[in-house]
């Protein structure tokens, strides 16, 4: 069967390159909780026994996974990304990481993806909550090419194992080339002042922010945290060990997200770093007008990011700072 | 045929174990392990299952999900009792070092799946289920669930999926029990009572399944209502067989009392349950004392 035709985004490529696996080996098996794909059509049609639509029925979803998995299978269980984390929590803590079973969980929608759908369909919790499991490995990828190489490495890997996919329409920031395998990838080299770690489709928001911080004087590398447990720890302490100052940069709540990883990695390996994190505070949000609405209401845009981080770096810094401003300008 | 004197002995025994474990930790499930007791001597003792005792493993066997983890207590005498590890791991029950907690956990020879939160263990049935049929194996799923956990909407949600597929070597037993932790299900009198399950058979009938009521503690009933099972179609409607039983059955202050779903017999309660279960088993078997006075409940 013909690929997938128009590429839409990054879980349609990974059901791609998931497809040419699962024709290999028929123990690999998708189950949906009534959520489809174009991608995943294929694998309905002629790949019997190893696609099952359980209805929208999450915890059967994971229960089932987890008869399965035991048994010998290798389970992809996919929906919205709520309905796969906090929906069935439980079933992720008990059924899938306390038994340590080949399951990837799929989530289709991180962060706002799902703009005007609400906070029941927004996703700005699932770091947070997922990484806290046990022998659960979760991966974030910020494009296409991160999302078709990721269907080899989950398939390949007996853990648990989350997935996070953003929705459609984000550009490759990658080549076909991209090696994700270490879990951390570095669109922009950080040898300068600061550097931007991000993850998802906020990666592609900080190359945006470093362009426009190194016309302010302030030279930003872009870090992206593809792997988000097990963090690549020391590849990140490497990184910052070249910087003034850290800035993280996430469609998620502070609270419990990728700053809080790194904070936590600063404090535990007594590194003190300055570090500045951006990202949802303690809300929910029912704005709508689409994602980048979202983004400008609550400080998410490329300008008030870059506003944020140059007003931090200058108090970081200084007077020295801004005589080097005003030198350049 | 396996002499049902000699499995009723067992049961008893079961019981006199749980009592003495319980007692030992002044923790553990009792009455629920005496509601279940005949059920779990009869798929193992009586050679319901499929299992071998000394290979856990075994790709043959027949799958058995506690899905009432907290049962866990009653099913360790029995597990030790067929050979899945020595009988002195009882005496460790819930201590230092023991392999044995409270809820069902898969560390233990011979249980397969965790379980202790309900809800869980008819949607993983479902899965062996399917997995079996896919790789063209014959053996049977077992899952064995309390009347309460059926509050938990997972099992139906399950339930749909089990008789859609059409899971014809799934057999689920409900242990009809009757109550939950501080309520009945169906006898409603109290303001603690849940809400009614009635008509259960009716319930799950109208999903799929073949249904079946037995007496629970009744070896002939449930031997004559398993009678012939394995000849069950591979594709067929799953079967559910609601084990009408007694919370605390064998111990005459505990039966069908809400009090006791956690609560651990001390002082003359202690004497009163064993004096129960010796005037049936005839037995005088005992190496715990049950000093002080009964507490908790939930």
């Amino acid at each position: 069967m013909a690929e997938t035709k128009f590429i839409i985004g990054m879980r349609d490529a990974f059901f791609d390159a998931l497809y040419r696996l699962a024709r290999e080996d028929k123990n690999v098996v998708v189950i949906t909780a009534d959520n489809g794909a174009p991608s995943l059509d294929k694998f309905a049609q002629t790949l019997p026994g190893q696609f099952f639509n359980v209805g929208i029925a999450e915890q059967q979803m994971f229960g089932m996974a987890c008869g399965m998995a035991f048994e010998g299978k290798k389970v992809y269980c996919y929906a919205i990304a709520p309905f796969v984390t906090t929906r069935v929590h439980e079933f992720i803590k008990l059924d899938v990481c306390a038994m340590n079973l080949p399951i990837v969980a799929l989530g289709v929608g991180a962060g706002y993806a799902y703009d005007i759908m609400g906070p029941s369909h927004h996703t700005v919790e699932d770091i947070a909550i997922m990484r806290v499991q046990p022998n659960l490995k979760i991966y974030s990828p910020a494009d296409s090419t991160c999302a078709a190489a990721l269907a080899e490495i989950s398939c390949r890997d007996r853990s648990p194992q989350y997935i996070r996919f953003d929705r459609a329409g984000i550009p490759n920031l990658y080549d076909d080339n991209v090696n994700v395998s270490g879990g951390l990838l570095n669109p922009i080299e950080s040898d300068g002042d600061i550097c931007i770690i991000s993850t998802g489709i906020m990666v592609h928001q900080a190359v945006k922010v470093a362009t426009k911080l190194a016309e302010i004087g302030i030279s930003a590398g872009v870090s992206d945290v593809c792997r988000l447990k097990p963090v690549n720890i020391e590849a990140l302490l490497d990184l910052v060990g070249n910087v003034r100052g850290v800035v993280t940069l996430e469609e998620h709540y502070l609270a419990g997200g990728l700053g809080s990883m790194i904070a936590e990695i600063f404090v535990d390996g007594n590194i003190f770093k300055p570090l500045l994190r951006i990202g949802q505070a303690d809300r929910f949000v029912f704005d709508y007008g689409g994602r980048e609405a979202i983004w400008e209401k609550y400080g998410l845009d490329v300008e008030s990011v870059v506003g944020r981080i140059e007003h931090w770096y200058d108090r970081l810094l200084g007077k020295k700072r801004v005589q080097m401003r005003e030198a350049i300008l | 045929m396996i002499d049902h004197e000699y499995l009723e002995g067992r049961a008893q025994w079961v019981r006199q174990k749980v009592v003495e474990m319980a007692v030992r930790v002044n923790s553990g499930h009792i009455s629920t392990a005496f509601s279940q007791a005949e059920l779990i001597v009869a798929l193992y003792h009586g050679r319901m299952l499929n299992y071998d005792s000394k290979r856990p493993q075994w790709d043959g066997r027949d799958r058995f999900i506690l899905s009432k983890g907290q049962g866990g207590i009653g099913l360790y005498p029995v597990l030790a009792d067929v050979g899945y590890f020595p009988l002195s791991e009882l005496d460790l029950f819930a201590q230092r070092g023991s392999i044995l907690g409270v809820h069902a956990e898969w560390n233990v020879p011979g249980i397969e799946v965790i379980t202790g939160s309900l809800g869980h263990g008819l949607p993983m049935a479902t899965g062996m289920a399917e997995a079996a049929r896919l790789d063209g194996k014959q053996h049977f799923i077992f899952c064995l669930l309390g009347d309460a956990e059926l509050y938990e909407g997972s099992n139906w949600e399950a339930a749909t999926v089990a008789c859609h597929q059409k899971y014809g070597h799934l057999i689920c037993i409900v242990d009809r029990n009757g109550q939950g932790t501080i309520g009945k299900t169906d006898d409603i009198r109290a303001p603690a009572d849940g809400p009614r399950l009635n008509p259960l058979d009716e319930k799950f009938k109208a999903f799929g399944f073949e249904v079946r009521s037995i007496d629970g503690h009744s070896f002939s009933e449930i031997f004559s209502c398993l009678k012939n099972f394995r000849e069950r179609p591979l594709v067929g409607k799953p079967l559910i067989i609601i084990a009408h039983t007694k919370k605390g059955k064998g111990a005459s202050l505990m039966e069908d009392q809400r009090l006791w779903h956690y609560r651990v017999p001390k002082g003359k309660d202690f004497e009163a349950v064993l004096g129960d279960l010796r005037a049936k088993s005839g037995s005088s078997e005992r190496d715990v004392k049950g000093a002080g006075s009964s507490k908790g409940g939930y």
